[in-house]
């Protein structure tokens, strides 16, 4: 499965992480801007927050730098070090040990005006973002993983450490209540 | 979206299209990239700084420690060793007689009272 996760980079990504090992700071450098995308997206699944999610991302990728010594060369790089990420998010969120979700735009909750479609837009990405903070947070992780970073079933299972089934079970449940939670958003703009 | 009950094993793209809209970082990745080393460079002074401190904070004691030592050593050489014989004939001397013949001569390995009366008997 390709997207952002498994496929594609994966001779580069060996490469890069052999140089970095071997000090070459740029080659680290490189790493990050490939995979900083869909790490701060995962965070933000995680923690909601963009400003958290970043500081979790780069505490991820912080993390990675410092055990990339026992990173299997003969597996992927992106599952490795999306499990990282992953559990730097979820650690940053029991530290503070205060689950927030992010606030909804009163206007979402009561479904204001959509003046323009900028302003649809925004709307629907945070009545999305509103809705994926009412998942329990590993069902978050694998429907993002799934279908935003296009991890597969198997890698999933191994960034989160749950069998393969109950990651399937977990993309089915967050998939039927986000689209449950969408549907009244939706309806109106048709 | 994709709205069977049933289970989908490929990616729903209009979900995650939208998922990736609403989840998207504000900045690039290269300015992140840039934040993140520097906090890899932060870390990396930090870390040298504080093993010079440590080195820095075991080094006065160390000598002083050291000091010590060369000074009690010379002392006790002084009264322990000063009225012993310094060669190492004497030193060896509470060790010779039939003990030490029998301990170097023997072909079997040395009865340990045999070792043991040649260090306890008086010479």
């Amino acid at each position: 499965m390709g997207g952002g996760g498994g496929g594609g980079a994966e001779g580069g990504d060996q490469a890069l992480v052999a140089q970095t090992l071997a000090g070459d700071r740029a080659a680290f450098g490189t790493l990050i801007e490939r995979y900083a995308g869909q790490a701060r997206r995962v965070a933000r699944a995680v923690l909601g927050d963009p400003d958290d999610a970043d500081d979790a991302a780069q505490d991820g990728f912080l993390s990675a730098l410092v055990k990339l010594g026992q990173y299997d060369g003969r597996r992927p790089f992106g599952p490795w070090l999306m499990r990282i990420v992953a559990n730097a998010a979820t650690d940053r969120r029991r530290r503070r040990n205060v689950r927030r979700a992010e606030p909804l735009d009163t206007a979402l909750v009561g479904g204001g005006p959509r003046p323009d479609a900028m302003a649809v837009r925004s709307e629907l990405n945070g009545r999305l973002r509103a809705a994926l903070a009412e998942l329990p947070e590993r069902r978050r992780k694998a429907v993002v993983l799934f279908d935003v970073e296009g991890y597969s079933h198997a890698e999933i299972a191994g960034i989160l450490g749950i069998p393969e089934g109950t990651v399937r079970s977990e993309v089915f449940h967050a998939r039927r209540r986000l689209r449950t939670l969408l549907a009244d958003f939706k309806e109106p703009m048709r | 979206m994709n709205e069977s009950p049933s289970f989908d094993h490929r990616p729903d793209p209009e979900l995650g299209a939208a998922l990736r809209a609403a989840l998207e970082p504000r900045d690039d990745s290269a300015a992140f990239a840039a934040r993140v080393m520097a906090q890899y460079d932060a870390a990396l002074e930090r870390s040298s700084v504080a093993m010079f401190d440590v080195l820095a904070s075991w080094f006065r004691p160390g000598m002083v420690a050291a000091a010590a030592a060369l000074v009690l050593g010379f002392l006790f050489g002084r009264t322990v060793l000063g009225n012993r014989a310094e060669s190492i004939d004497a030193a060896l001397a509470p060790l010779e007689g039939p003990g030490l013949a029998a301990l170097v001569t023997a072909q079997d390995p040395p009865d340990p009272s045999v070792v043991f009366t040649s260090l306890v008997e008086p010479q």
